[in-house]
């Protein structure tokens, strides 16, 4: 298992675009901190709080989803438009684990990304802050951190299931963008029904509880996690289903 | 064609007679339509056998069910007695296939294609990548980007990649497709030197006759999904019929005369005549040939070559699927 893991991770690496993602990453939140020290003049900032904004769900964790639903979308959908697929699939190797490797692959990637935005946020904002007084605690920051892992999981594995049922990388990062931009505008309008809190969209961000809030009232944290959870098992079930029996033409 | 024939590598092969791939019964429905309709054959260790068949005839999905790229709907496939359907990994262990062009990541050296399969598979050593390399000649393109590859050394990384792990059978989906004839022919070159020294059984399947009739030591015809006929090539035509009629050529001094002579036996058609090269084409019937020397003998005509017309590969294959709807 660990050998298919690792052709999946060259299969990423060795792509001359693979270092693009970790370079957009660098530029994007360092000239956000060098503008915000320059805009935001004598305001207090601290290196923290930088950082705390560099791994949320509404700061540069958007970031990161995008980079990695890209990838996704291509994990599987590209093995058929190149027609690697045939000489994937005639291997002493079933096609759950193929498929499994390639899931796995798509978390390390996400969590090499977030590393890279914490390393990068931290330098950029101790360089253009320093460490100040900040608001956020290690702890909000961990927190964060980690319900953007969450966040961003949840759209992989949506965009996952995509490329395995349209076997189109064009169509897979469409629907997910169509997706990610109508999520929020969907819960909104349909805040005023009861079964509004069990779309998968109203539980995706779970960093709303860290802040003592909820995404509509009466929710709770135990609540989201039974229901994000009921929704990757689909998605994932989907998933490998249909690339189990599907006929390669 | 004759001679072409004749030069199917029939050599003694190790462990022949051992039977490698088993379709049995094999079918497969999309809705009402039946794809391939219960196939069925064996091939054994050190046989090449073409699978022939107009276009549509289900040459591909029997090939890619053979392979588990497509499920069947009915029947199994063997392959050294392990089920594809059952016992997929075990079964697969002992292909290797070339589906269509062999494709690879692009982006990748030939070597790291390569290592990606050594990868996925249970002992396949460094020296037996470097054996297959040697052996399909790539060694200055490994280190190259695939991309900058051409077509036939496309297809030579797609027979190492099928040979990487010691496979008993090798399954071929067009293999010769958009090669050049150069290509066409190192192509076969391979894959009889394969055949023979390493007592590998080969299934190709191809809609190029002429390149069947070179390569393969037998040929599985379909048509509709369904089994047509099963010919061994090269065979000698002693077993035929002694009534039979052939078409035989003859060249001798005199056409016109000859022929004169031959329209008034009345065992002799004579097919058509071209005189500015002293030939005449007849069809007679095997047993009655000795007389119409005599005869022709007899009438002081010089009688230069008998050559038997055979039909070839196409010919036979045009008529056993009726011609008209073959592509």
């Amino acid at each position: 298992m660990h050998k298919l893991i690792f052709n999946e991770w060259l299969k990423l690496f060795k792509k001359r675009s693979f270092f693009i993602s970790y370079l957009v990453m660098m530029v994007v939140i360092g000239g956000a901190a060098y503008f915000m020290k320059i805009l935001a003049g004598g305001e207090k900032f601290a290196m923290r709080d930088f950082v705390f904004l560099g791994l949320s769900p509404s700061g540069f964790g958007a970031l990161t989803a995008l980079l990695v639903m890209i990838s996704t979308a291509g994990a599987v959908s590209k093995e058929f438009s190149q027609g690697t697929i045939k000489l994937l699939l005639i291997r002493a190797q079933s096609r759950s684990k193929i498929l499994l490797s390639k899931y796995i692959v798509i978390f390390l990637y996400t969590v090499s990304l977030m590393l890279t935005s914490f390393v990068v946020s931290f330098i950029a904002g101790s360089l253009a802050f320093g460490a100040g007084t900040p608001s956020a605690s290690w702890l909000d920051v961990g927190k964060v951190a980690l319900s953007t892992l969450v966040y961003i999981e949840i759209f992989a594995t949506i965009t996952f299931m995509l490329g395995v049922l349209t076997r189109s990388t064009g169509i897979t990062v469409g629907i997910t963008m169509l997706l990610i931009m109508m999520k929020d505008m969907t819960v909104a309008l349909l805040s005023k029904y009861a079964f509004t809190k069990y779309l998968i969209f109203t539980n995706v961000d779970l960093s709303i509880y860290a802040g003592g809030g909820s995404p509509l009232p009466g929710m709770t944290l135990g609540f989201s996690l039974a229901v994000i959870a009921a929704y990757m098992v689909l998605f994932l079930l989907l998933s490998f289903v249909t690339f189990k029996k599907r006929d390669v033409a | 064609m004759n001679e072409a024939m004749n030069k199917v590598a029939t050599g003694p092969v190790k462990g022949a007679g051992q039977v490698v791939l088993q379709v049995n019964g094999v079918t497969k429905q999309i809705g009402q339509k039946k794809i391939v309709d219960r196939l069925s054959f064996d091939i054994q260790q050190g046989e090449i056998v073409g699978l022939l068949g107009p276009n549509g005839a289900g040459k591909t999905t029997t090939i890619r069910m053979i392979v588990g790229l497509i499920r069947m709907s009915e029947g199994d496939v063997l392959i050294k007695g392990e089920s594809i359907k059952r016992n997929f990994a075990k079964a697969i262990s002992h292909v290797g296939g070339i589906i269509e062009n062999p494709e690879f990541y692009p982006y990748m050296t030939g070597y790291d294609n390569l290592k990606q399969y050594q990868r996925m598979t249970k002992g396949i050593t460094e020296e037996r990548i470097a054996e297959v390399v040697k052996l399909v000649g790539l060694q200055d393109a490994m280190k190259k980007r695939v991309k900058a590859y051409s077509l036939g050394m496309r297809q030579r990384l797609g027979i190492a990649q099928a040979l990487l792990h010691n496979p008993s059978i090798l399954i071929l989906d067009e293999p010769t497709n958009g090669l050049d004839p150069a290509g066409i022919r190192e192509m076969r070159d391979y894959l009889k030197r394969i055949a023979r020294e390493e007592g590998i059984a080969i299934l190709v399947s191809s809609h190029l006759l002429t390149e069947m009739e070179l390569m393969c030591s037998r040929v599985i015809v379909i048509q509709e999904g369904k089994l047509v006929t099963v010919r061994t090539l090269g065979e000698s035509t002693v077993t035929e019929n002694k009534t039979e009629q052939v078409q035989v050529m003859l060249r001798v001094n005199d056409a016109e005369q000859a022929k004169l002579r031959l329209v008034r036996m009345e065992e002799i058609r004579v097919m058509g005549m071209a005189p500015e090269r002293d030939q005449i084409t007849i069809s007679v019937r095997d047993s009655y040939i000795p007389r119409m020397i005599d005869t022709l003998r007899n009438e002081g005509i010089a009688i230069y070559r008998i050559e038997e017309l055979k039909e070839s590969l196409e010919d036979e294959f045009l008529k056993w699927t009726g011609g008209n709807r073959s592509a």
